[in-house]
């Protein structure tokens, strides 16, 4: 039923994030101990997730892979960081994976220092605890595929400008030749249907 | 502004986008620890979490996992290139230090032989030193006016023994050596010592101990090993 609803690789895809969350504890708290297998496992769980996150963005294989084991490398270097018994491991590669295709497109286009500090600020391994049971399962992100699907062309676009970009409000609006207005009311309402529809499936 | 009224605005904050006095707002909000708000911030960690796991599926090439897990491993690499490194320098020193004693070994060999042979060489000048001072030594010639023959001095001194003092002796075929013999009247000659010539064909040869007044020193050429009669003609000879 649910290949019915969403494509095989994407459900697959969410999986990787939704059923193997519960099991992170143990495989964070064997990174912290330096071991290099808990490393290819941690890539066996987010590898395909990272490297279609980033070659989503960068459009780029070559530079694809570098990212992908950027963005590895810095897991691996920063795991002290990361709380074991609290933390999810899946949101914390996926930010940092964005975070480093976000970097590689600002210092293509000349914009690196800009925004990287705040980057890394923002992917501080401590931020990526105390999720919800429920927050990242499976059956929430089928509704927010869904929900993306019943956005307007507008509120998609300024959504993928915003997650898979890395643009700021006031670029998108450039981007788009549109009232910086306009698209704040565009992001807003988008993010408000996601959340409504995922706050739904939180009340089932 | 209140929570509620930044609810909107931690999607953006958390990828990083928000700008201005809405992002001030947004981290003023979240430095109070205010529940709500950090409520919100999970929500919206989650909601971008859910949101970039969703790009379409694309398998990466097998290498990218080799690549990915040999560059963490980079850090045992790391330190096995430096064991390694220092293994090789190890061996390095100590097959250096081992060159640098065989070579000291053999310069200390070649000092050691050198000095056993310049004190030989002094102890036979010192006999020959003694012979030449001793009153009852006798002294004969030989070749003396003849252009091509060995010649040069014997000394004899009954108590000490003989002394063999050569030039211009023929070189020598190989395996070969000078014998000299001590020849009693009417007797069967006696060996009385091998030796061989230098670089300028000269040679001292010293037989030590009693000997009888009257004999003659005759010196053949002999194989290396010496004999113990004489087997070749005599080169030359003196009578005492």
């Amino acid at each position: 039923m649910l290949t019915r609803l969403i494509p095989v690789s994407v459900a697959l895809a969410l999986l990787q994030v939704g059923l193997r969350f519960k099991d992170d504890s143990d495989l964070a708290r064997r990174l912290k101990t330096r071991d290099a297998g808990a490393m290819r496992e941690l890539y066996d769980r987010y590898g395909r997730l990272v490297y279609s996150l980033i070659l989503r963005m960068v459009r780029n294989s070559a530079a694809a892979e570098d990212l992908v084991q950027e963005t590895f490398l810095r897991v691996w270097n920063r795991i002290q960081g990361f709380d074991a018994e609290r933390g999810a491991l899946g949101p914390w590669v996926l930010t940092v994976a964005r975070n480093r295709a976000i970097d590689y497109m600002r210092s293509a286009d000349g914009k690196m220092s800009a925004g990287a500090l705040e980057l890394d600020r923002l992917e501080h391994p401590g931020r990526f605890c105390d999720f919800e049971d429920r927050a990242l399962s499976l059956d929430r992100a089928r509704r927010l595929k869904d929900a993306f699907e019943k956005l307007t062309p507008h509120q998609k676009t300024v959504l993928e400008l915003a997650y898979y970009e890395g643009l700021s409000q006031t670029e998108m609006a450039e981007r788009m030749q549109q009232p910086l207005g306009t698209i704040k009311s565009w992001v807003r309402s988008a993010l408000k249907v996601l959340r409504e529809q995922l706050t739904e499936a939180a009340a089932v | 502004m209140t929570c509620e009224q930044l609810r909107d605005s931690y999607e953006l904050y958390s990828l990083g986008l928000l700008e201005g006095e809405e992002r001030h707002e947004v981290e003023a909000h979240l430095a109070r620890n205010c529940a709500v708000c950090q409520k919100y911030f999970k929500d919206a960690l989650a909601v971008n979490t859910l949101f970039l796991s969703q790009a379409q599926e694309v398998v990466p090439p097998s290498r990218l996992r080799r690549r990915v897990t040999s560059s963490v491993g980079r850090e045992g690499a790391v330190w096995t290139w430096v064991a390694a490194l220092a293994a090789a320098c190890a061996l390095i020193v100590a097959l250096w230090l081992s060159l640098e004693k065989r070579t000291a070994d053999g310069q200390l060999a070649n000092a050691r032989l050198t000095l056993q042979q310049t004190v030989a060489e002094r102890d036979r000048l010192e006999q020959a030193f003694t012979f030449l001072n001793q009153p009852e030594t006798r002294q004969v010639n030989f070749g003396q006016g003849q252009p091509a023959p060995p010649r040069g001095n014997i000394f004899l001194n009954p108590r000490i023994g003989v002394l063999l003092i050569a030039s211009n002796l023929p070189a020598l075929p190989a395996g070969k050596a000078y014998e000299m013999w001590v020849i009693p009247k009417g007797g069967t000659p006696r060996p009385a010592g091998l030796f061989q010539s230098g670089p300028q064909r000269t040679a001292m040869n010293i037989l030590s101990g009693p000997v009888d007044s009257n004999v003659t020193v005759a010196v053949t050429v002999e194989p290396e090993s010496g004999s113990p009669a004489p087997t070749s003609n005599v080169l030359f000879a003196a009578g005492f």
